[in-house]
């Protein structure tokens, strides 16, 4: 699979700050990537410069093979941006902000009122006449997401399409989204990961400045995300806490006030067999034993590590 | 100049359906309907206003002309709509980056040249359209008024207070690419038009520098203007440059 984006050693610096430390990053053509970090991290920095809204200081980024600080308009003809805070012409309705987009992309006549409309359609805008001033928040984001494909982007980039959205609004962008899923590649960055559990199928961990991790969604969680195992014994739990301390899979041993033990592993297999035999040989009766993986949530916490 | 059409239809849209419509035409037209009944009475009104104060002093004020309407139109524009000016232009740019719309289109295939050149090509084409609007209603007022109005010399002062103007709006493009704030760039504008027109009072400058047009207007009115070439090519020349360095560190300013 091509690359729809890659950036190698990508800095950039303000002043004493550095928003990018060396970043590299590979976004698979035709993948919906979650670019996930937490505020700070450098998301933001890093979308203004793949879309030529800013130099990098040193590093490469490249959009489907072209270097976007040198061929713009060519990068851009080719991609569709939604940016963090979308500023709209207030005084347009929806379908004249689309058209207005659809001439700059080089597009008229009756091709663009297609398209128009099927975005106007795609974006639950049908029968708004009313001007973009009096858009909800929701209706402006959804209007944002249509503009950005009025040319078919073959890569779509979303800057925190969602934060700013009540659960409805987040909803609706979402279906959006992962209706584009396997037609253009999405990258799309954002803080929120039960967004990226949802419609996502690659993602990114980005931590001061550099992607710590990069993987498909499936892989980080079995890669990163240690099983958990709880356990409820008869009699006191502390015993088995110290001998399941010892063991070279247990990663972390806690003991809940109900007396649950919960124990994350890095080889569930071993464990499965080793517990019971503990159990056993401590003279303690078996309550209850559940597995469970960590969800990205706690994944993107451990690897993301709250930093700015 | 990639998207400068669809850019330069979006703005003359936004002039068409928005409060810019209305300012600077509406301040040119005003001035443009009462400049010449204003100086029809004007006299009249100072006789009045001397006799009640009864000073003793009497003032004879010769008969109004069609001369006075059209300084009263000059005047008007070299102060009042040339304030216009500088306060619509200040924000041309930083206004667009402050809202997030430059963002929005410059990230489309829509040049930064084509984006400052489009924004001067619509400020220009506003001012122009109202202001020989306005001039051709101060001509048929003061017709009507006056009962003549030659238009050569209306047409003259008012050419070359838009040459003047041309260039506060290259200098205000140029501002507002510098500037995030609206207010600062219209207060440098101020402190720009103070020291241009007290420049003008300087002979070399008036004769040779677009310095030459703050009292150019009322002088074609009079007669007593001198050659405006080289004031009127060098404005215009200035405009361009200062277009061109709008430009230049628009290009260069990251968003």
């Amino acid at each position: 699979m091509s690359n729809a984006i890659e950036v190698r050693g990508l800095s950039k610096v303000y002043g004493e700050k550095r928003a990018l430390d060396g970043m590299n990053l590979d976004v698979p053509s035709g993948s919906v990537f979650g670019f996930l970090g937490p505020n700070g991290a450098g998301k933001t920095t890093t979308l203004r410069i793949l879309t030529g809204l800013a130099a990098p200081t040193t590093g490469e980024a490249r959009v489907f093979g072209r270097d976007v600080t040198r061929a713009t308009n060519e990068v851009r003809a080719d991609i569709g941006v939604l940016p963090d805070v979308p500023g709209f012409y207030e005084w347009m309705t929806g379908p004249e902000l689309l058209r207005f987009a659809g001439r700059l992309f080089g597009g008229g006549g009756p091709a663009l009122e297609r398209r128009v409309q099927a975005l106007v359609d795609l974006a639950g805008l049908s029968g708004v006449t009313s001007r973009i001033g009096g858009y909800s928040r929701g209706m402006r984001q959804r209007l944002g997401v249509a503009q950005a494909l009025i040319n078919a982007p073959k890569l779509l980039m979303l800057d925190e399409p969602t934060s700013a959205l009540d659960p409805i609004g987040r909803k609706e962008v979402l279906d959006m989204i992962a209706s584009l899923g396997g037609r253009t590649t999405v990258f799309f960055s954002t803080h929120i990961l039960s967004d990226v559990e949802r419609v996502c199928d690659h993602v990114a961990i980005l931590r001061g400045g550099r992607v710590v991790i990069q993987a498909t969604v499936g892989e980080l969680t079995s890669r990163h995300g240690d099983s958990r195992i709880d356990i409820e014994v008869t009699g006191p739990p502390g015993p088995l806490a110290d001998e399941l301390r010892s063991q070279p899979w247990a990663t972390e041993v806690g003991c809940e006030e109900s007396g649950t033990l919960s124990v994350k592993v890095d080889n569930l297999a071993a464990a499965r067999v080793e517990i019971p035999a503990a159990v056993a040989r401590l003279g303690l009766g078996l309550v209850r034993f559940e597995t469970g993986e960590r969800s990205l949530e706690e994944v993107f916490v451990d690897l993301a590590g709250g930093e700015e | 100049m990639s998207g400068f059409g669809a850019f330069l239809g979006k703005e003359l849209g936004e002039i068409a359906r928005t409060w810019r419509l209305w300012v600077l035409p509406g301040i040119v037209l005003f001035l443009a309907l009462s400049g010449p009944p204003l100086a029809k009475v004007t006299p009249e009104l100072v006789g009045t206003l001397m006799s009640e104060q009864q000073t003793g002093v009497l003032l004879r004020l010769p008969d109004p002309t069609y001369v006075d309407a059209y300084l009263q139109w000059t005047k008007n524009l070299s102060q009042l709509v040339l304030f216009a000016v500088i306060i619509i232009s200040s924000g041309a740019i930083s206004s667009e980056r402050r809202s997030g719309t430059a963002v929005l289109v410059l990230t489309k295939p829509l040049s930064r040249r084509a984006f400052v050149l489009a924004k001067f090509v619509s400020h220009a084409a506003l001012l122009i359209t109202a202001v020989t609007l306005g001039a051709l209603v101060t001509w048929g007022v003061t017709y009507a008024v006056f009962g003549e109005a030659p238009l050569r010399p209306l047409a003259e002062a008012t050419g070359a207070w838009l040459a003047l103007a041309l260039l506060f709006v290259g200098l205000m493009l140029a501002l507002s690419a510098v500037m995030d704030s609206q207010s600062g760039a219209a207060g440098l504008g101020f402190v720009v038009f103070i020291a241009t027109s007290v420049g003008g009072l300087c002979r070399w400058a008036a004769e040779h520098k677009p310095a030459g047009l703050f009292g150019a207007p009322s002088d074609v009115v009079t007669g007593q203007a001198g050659p405006l070439g080289w004031p009127v090519v060098s404005a215009l020349a200035l405009t361009g440059a200062l277009v061109a360095a709008a430009t230049l560190v628009f290009v260069r300013r990251e968003l």
